[in-house]
């Protein structure tokens, strides 16, 4: 176990900058998830951070030790790869194993090693098969016994559940969730899933363009993202960009939109400076309710998608579509009017030009 | 000529697309006659050869095209196996003598007696040049040229010395060994251990007095007469040193070469490779030519002849045409003067071009004495398949001149069995 | 899912109809032999006659030059022949060496090639092509070139070693039987370890470049990544290429026979130039047969035992 510090690195392929001075510390035992759409550059600082690539500037710091001269196998490190990277022609227990034997370590040891990593993943059965005559969720398993085996430093996954189908995606989730509870290694997660991000990580860095848009907890991403990208990157249904102008009526702010004013009371963010000018505000769906107390905006209803717990219904706001996420039995009818009580406390206010949040 | 598009000839088109278009470039050459001809000409200078007597050809029969296909000697056998099998057999083949048997027990070849009888060229042969191309009274072939067995030596190195030219193999081989510096990599004897030496070698056992069947055809191989024989000849390299160490696997080009180079002193060949020595050695002054030395059993020099015979009915007429040809005499001296190869006919051997020049004396002197090549079925198999490896056994060291012999004598046997 | 019954004959021409019989025919099971029957009989007629007739040539008298003798069956007279005919024994030896010897030259090289190619280093692409020329040089020039470079007068590899100082004098490689089975390995290695290299290049291709991360991080060195990752997965494109290579080594005896035809003495007489020679020189088509035959069970042999201790067809 150690803490991950990310300083300063960099990275570009001839004349293309992947990575731009990106800067990560986490701590021992945290579980940092790489978001990003592909081509973020997330997997290229996974592999930097393996060594299996190099890096064009910066430093990578495992526990005390600065490792960019070091080579992968000698970091101390465990990885998981999206093709589970299994040998085919060995047999489970060897690819488990392949690690210890690797560094010599005696078979009586690396055969207790194998059987109680095999134990923890329930996979004891197979270990005397071959990589090709195991399912897909077996494979994926084999391949964190092979990661968890050696007892790393930092474990690596490399968007580990992208392979497998939605069901068996969700059950080992679960599954990494309580490895990582149960082992307390330190983890860095990369995937494009914000599932995944937000049930897994501890932190969460939201990566586009080779630049962190934001690193915090899950909950921060979330509730207070940092700009627009990620506002519209996390949740399903994504956030509602609602465009307006800031007034100030009634002692309090107002979010004038064509006809509709949305006063934004027990607003806590410092908008004073953006009084009179547009501003987008970013509304969560689930902050949307039936009814007519607070603040309230009103539309037309377009479209009445329910999936089961929840129903989404999409109203037309003055000629902008926004979502909300009523209670299952909230059926409106299409074409009718639907006034929905808003959250103000919840609403992030970005600007328009550079996006960022305000 | 042009061809009618009517329905017919559609029909017989779409009968036969393949065979109409091998027709259609014939068209364009009516009242022409094609053959081809296989040969075995791979030298340059036989090539040259080739192609004069081609253009002679051409200019006295304009209405007949002739087609070579060069292959290779070591190929031979197996192609004109093949084409006999399969049916695609050449018009005319060149055959030489020791194939004739062979050739005619595979059914290959096509009776000429008749032609040859009635040819007007006939009495300019010797009835002995036919020897080696009849069975029981019949003619398969009209020899196109001669191969007449001789020596090229150094004449620069023996004045030299003051060596004599030998007339014994005992005094070739005095002279091979004085002309011998294996430390400036200089030998006496270019001995031909490769492929194409197994006919050297059983002249040598002939000329030791142990020719390979008797005339009736039982086994004439003398043990001990064959033995001294393989033991002087490979003696020549394992014990004089005389021979260049490269002998168990030098054919003709490296015997060549090597006397080319100035690597050896004397050379065992025939008049064929005359034009390419005398390309890189000065005749008569750098080189000489010496009739091949007697033995203690015989003097023994092959004369054999490339016969030209006809294999497939269709087309003799323009095939015997062409083989007629080599028996003009302006045509056979084209060819030696591009080769080396003397003209098989006796009229033609004394043009003025080649008794005038003294470098040919010694092949006129070896038409006189020259006998033909031992044949008879499997006698190339046996000299190739068991004489040539069973010698260079002993060049290597790896089998001495008895148990070579022995090897020999058992070869033969299963051979004519 | 019920296929409609072909409809029963309505009129009298129905009943003759060639085309209606046809399509009745194509509903029944023995229309897929049907079906097979054009292949069958090319395969019959390429491939099994002439193997057969290869094979009852080997018991029979078959002298091409010696009609006399006619060509009556003779049961295993050329076997039996054959057990007791030293050249056939050498010959047997031979080609062992010859085979086994050219096989791991040409794999090693090909091998270390393909490595070298694989890594996509700028310039490999061209390198790639110039490596592969050897192989699409026909056997007979092959010979004829390294014949002439290997020439004991004019040859220039004998004038590079002895330039070198790796020589005293020019050396005959072919005429003494200590280099002449050496040189002849070394130039059929030069020939062919393209094809190596050709077929373990498309190999290599197909190894995912995961594995070689997961194995760095392993801890594992390149020897072992060859050995425990690379080799294995390459198995069944090494037994292949090694199968057909053997056939081809042991089956064509051209290059031999340009070099040395089996000299000196019989120092690089090998199976097949035997046959060949057999054959094609003393026409005895009964005897080269059954050497034919025996190649073939060899081979036969050879490729199954092969094909079971390398384990190809398990996984």
């Amino acid at each position: 176990m150690a803490t991950l510090s990310i300083k300063g690195v960099r990275k570009s392929f001839g004349s293309v900058e992947v990575l731009k001075n990106i800067d990560i510390d986490l701590e021992d035992g945290g579980f940092l998830v790489l978001l990003g759409p592909s081509g973020c550059g997330k997997s290229t600082l996974l592999s930097i951070i393996a060594g299996l690539e190099s890096s064009s500037g910066g430093d990578i710091v495992i526990g005390e030790r600065n490792v960019n001269d070091v080579h992968p196998k000698d970091r101390n490190i465990a990885m998981v790869f999206q093709s589970y990277a299994l040998y085919p022609t060995m047999s489970v227990r060897r690819n488990i194993g392949f690690g210890l034997e690797m560094r010599k370590v005696d078979p009586q040891t690396r055969e207790s090693e194998v059987n109680k990593a095999a134990e923890m993943l329930q996979i004891e059965h197979l270990l005397d098969r071959k990589p090709g005559q195991l399912s897909g969720g077996q494979r994926q398993r084999v391949a964190m016994g092979r990661a968890i085996v050696r007892d790393p430093d930092l474990f690596l996954f490399d968007e580990p559940l992208s392979n497998l189908d939605a069901k068996l995606r969700v059950e080992m989730r679960t599954e990494i969730k309580r490895l990582h509870d149960r082992l307390g290694t330190t983890v860095v997660y990369v995937t494009h899933d914000q599932i995944e991000a937000m049930t897994l990580g501890t932190r969460v860095a939201v990566m586009k363009g080779g630049v962190i848009q934001q690193l915090a907890e899950p909950q921060t991403i979330y509730e207070k993202p940092a700009n627009m990208f990620v506002a519209g990157f996390i949740g399903s249904p994504t956030m509602n960009f609602l465009a307006g102008r800031l007034e100030r009526a009634d002692g309090g702010l107002v979010l004038s939109h064509g006809d509709a004013a949305l006063p934004l009371t027990e607003l806590t963010q410092d908008a004073g400076a953006y009084v009179g000018k547009q501003v987008v505000a970013g509304i969560r769906p689930e902050t949307l309710h039936p009814g007519s107390g607070g603040s309230t905006l009103t539309g037309t209803v377009d479209v009445v998608e329910p999936t089961g717990p929840d129903t989404m219904v999409i109203l037309n706001v003055g000629g902008q579509m926004l979502t909300a996420r009523v209670g299952s039995r909230d059926r409106p009818k299409l074409g009718e009017a639907m006034t929905l009580s808003v959250d103000t406390a919840a609403i992030n206010l970005f600007d328009p030009d550079s996006g960022d949040r305000i | 000529m042009t061809i009618r598009f009517d329905r017919r000839s559609m029909l017989k088109l779409g009968g036969g697309a393949l065979a109409a278009s091998a027709l259609l470039p014939r068209t364009a050459f009516a009242q022409s006659t094609s053959i081809n001809y296989w040969h075995t000409f791979t030298s340059q200078s036989e090539q040259a050869g080739l192609d004069s007597v081609m253009a002679l050809f051409k200019a006295a029969h304009p209405d007949i095209s002739v087609t070579p296909e060069n292959i290779p000697n070591p190929e031979f056998m197996a192609k004109i196996t093949a084409a006999v099998v399969s049916g695609s057999r050449p018009n005319v083949t060149m055959v030489s003598s020791e194939r004739f048997r062979d050739l005619l027990a595979m059914g290959a070849l096509v009776d000429m007696t008749d032609r040859v009888a009635s040819w007007e060229r006939r009495s300019d042969f010797d009835n002995s040049r036919f020897d080696s191309i009849s069975l029981d009274g019949k003619v398969y072939g009209v020899p196109g040229f001669a191969f007449v067995d001789w020596m090229y030596y150094r004449k620069d190195w023996f004045d030299e010395a003051g060596i004599a030219v030998p007339t014994t193999w005992a005094e070739l081989r005095d002279a091979a060994i004085k002309r011998s510096d294996p430390a400036k990599g200089r030998y006496g004897f270019g001995l031909r251990g490769g492929p194409g030496g197994q006919n050297i070698i059983i002249n040598m056992m002939e000329a030791f007095g142990s020719p390979v069947l008797h005339a009736d055809g039982s086994i004439g191989l003398d043990r001990d007469k064959a033995i001294a024989a393989v033991d002087f000849f490979a003696g020549l390299l394992v014990k004089d040193g005389a021979a260049p160490p490269s002998a168990a696997n030098d054919g003709f080009r490296q015997i060549i070469e090597g006397f080319q180079t100035g690597q050896t002193a004397m050379i065992y060949h025939h008049t064929g490779s005359y034009q390419d020595i005398a390309s890189k050695l000065k005749p008569g002054v750098e080189f000489g030519t010496m009739a091949i030395p007697a033995g203690p059993g015989a003097r023994v020099a092959r004369l054999a002849y490339a016969y030209n015979t006809i294999t497939k009915e269709e087309g003799a007429d323009a095939a015997w045409e062409w083989i007629k040809f080599w028996g003009e005499p302006d045509a056979a001296v084209a060819f030696l003067e591009k080769t080396g190869y003397f003209p098989a006919s006796t009229v033609a051997a004394q043009d003025q071009r080649i008794i005038g020049n003294p470098m040919y004396a010694a092949a006129a002197d070896t038409l006189a004495f020259g006998i033909p090549q031992p044949s008879f079925p499997g006698a190339a198999g046996w000299a190739e398949s068991s004489v040539l490896p069973n010698f260079q056994r002993v060049l290597i060291g790896e089998a001495t001149a008895e148990q070579a012999v022995d090897d020999m004598i058992a070869g033969l046997a299963e051979a004519i069995a | 899912m019920s296929r409609a019954a072909y409809p029963p004959p309505r009129t009298i021409w129905d009943g003759i109809n060639p085309i209606r019989m046809i399509g009745e025919l194509s509903e029944t099971r023995y229309w897929m032999y049907l079906l097979l029957l054009p292949s069958a009989m090319l395969i019959t007629a390429v491939v099994l006659y002439p193997t057969v007739y290869g094979m009852q040539m080997s018991f029979r008298e078959m002298r091409l030059n010696r009609p006399d003798l006619g060509t009556d069956w003779v049961l295993f007279k050329h076997y039996a022949r054959m057990l007791a005919d030293p050249i056939f024994w050498t010959s047997l030896r031979n080609t062992a060496v010859w085979v086994t010897s050219s096989i791991a030259l040409e794999f090693l090289i090909g091998l270390i090639a393909a490595l070298a190619l694989n890594r996509n280093l700028p310039g490999t692409k061209l390198l790639a092509v110039l490596i592969l020329l050897p192989y699409f040089l026909p056997n007979v020039v092959a010979g004829h070139m390294w014949a002439l470079m290997l020439d004991p007068r004019m040859g220039v590899i004998n004038d590079l070693l002895v330039k070198t100082g790796l020589l005293v004098g020019y050396k005959a490689w072919f005429a003494d039987p200590a280099t002449a089975m050496a040189a002849a390995i070394i130039v059929e290695t030069w020939h062919s370890f393209p094809f190596f290299t050709l077929l373990i290049m498309a190999g290599l291709k197909g190894i995912p470049a995961d594995l070689y991360k997961a194995a760095d991080i392993d801890g594992a060195g390149a020897l072992a990544q060859l050995r425990l990752i690379t080799l294995p997965m390459l198995k069944t494109i090494i037994a292949a290429a090694v199968i057909l290579r053997v056939i081809g080594l042991v089956n064509s005896p051209d290059l031999l026979l340009i070099l040395t035809s089996g000299g000196p003495g019989r120092s690089t007489q090998v199976l097949s130039l035997y046959a060949f020679q057999m054959a094609y020189k003393d026409f005895n088509f009964g005897y080269a047969g059954a050497l034919s035959v025996v190649m073939f069970v060899l081979l036969m042999l050879f490729a199954w035992a092969y094909i079971r201790l390398s384990k190809v067809n398990q996984d």
